[in-house]
């Protein structure tokens, strides 16, 4: 039994990204948190699947959907309220500068459908490259390219983004967010 | 247009990300290695 570098123990540095993404799919960090704890015991129990010298995040992440998928999906529409979750949202994050471009952002992203909202923050945001994003969804890599273009193009239609009508991102707050952000 | 999207996808993420670990999932880990610990014990003979 050899115990090298326990992935265990590197679980926890890859708990914020997966808050993240359960955000991203949840869309109500009390429901995130709930998910990402369940992935948490689930991954937990079942540490001697995972290959090591494979990537953990990629791992943790297929556990966190599948999750959401079999359990948080179904709850949510049990109980869902657009309007009280979106404004949720907007009043959560009222104090950046820009705070107006974002919540019309976060807005149009809550709007997609669940799998447009995954395939963006595993391909947009964590820089899963297509095979990897297709493995992990359980899909073919021309279903997660088609999907990534389809989920792009209904966000910029939301967001009325064309060349005129760019979105804000030069001001200050902006800048700094995103460099003190390693890029995934 | 696909980068100024990504672009504003990893802001919102970013605001989770760079929130402070709550404490319950330290204490889901401690827990979870706690009973491990609990289990290996039990399994070597500590019936009690």
């Amino acid at each position: 039994m050899s115990t090298d570098s326990d992935p265990k123990e590197e679980l926890i540095e890859h708990l914020p990204a997966m808050r993240a993404f359960a955000m991203s799919l949840t869309h109500n960090s009390a429901t995130a948190d709930d998910l990402v704890q369940d992935t948490v015991v689930k991954a937990w129990g079942n540490f001697d699947k995972f290959k090591p010298g494979t990537n953990l995040r990629a791992w943790l992440f297929t556990i966190l959907r599948n999750t959401y998928y079999s359990l948080y999906r179904k709850r949510r529409r049990e109980v869902e309220d657009p309007d009280g979750v979106m404004a949720e949202q907007i009043s959560e994050k009222p104090e950046h500068d820009g705070h107006l471009a974002m919540a019309d952002f976060r807005e149009a992203f809550a709007q997609l459908s669940d799998d447009q909202r995954e395939v963006l923050v595993l391909v947009g945001v964590e820089g899963f490259s297509y095979e990897e994003a297709a493995e992990m969804c359980g899909c073919a890599v021309g279903t997660i390219k088609s999907r990534t273009n389809r989920a792009r193009k209904r966000l910029a239609e939301l967001m009325k983004i064309d060349d005129e009508n760019a979105l804000e991102m030069t001001d200050s707050a902006t800048m700094a967010v995103v460099k003190g952000k390693p890029a995934a | 247009m696909n980068q100024q999207i990504d672009d504003n996808l990893k802001r919102v993420y970013a605001d989770t990300v760079q929130e402070p670990l709550p404490e319950r999932f330290t204490q889901l880990l401690d827990q979870l290695r706690e009973k491990e610990r609990g289990n290996s014990d039990e399994e070597s003979g500590d019936t009690s």
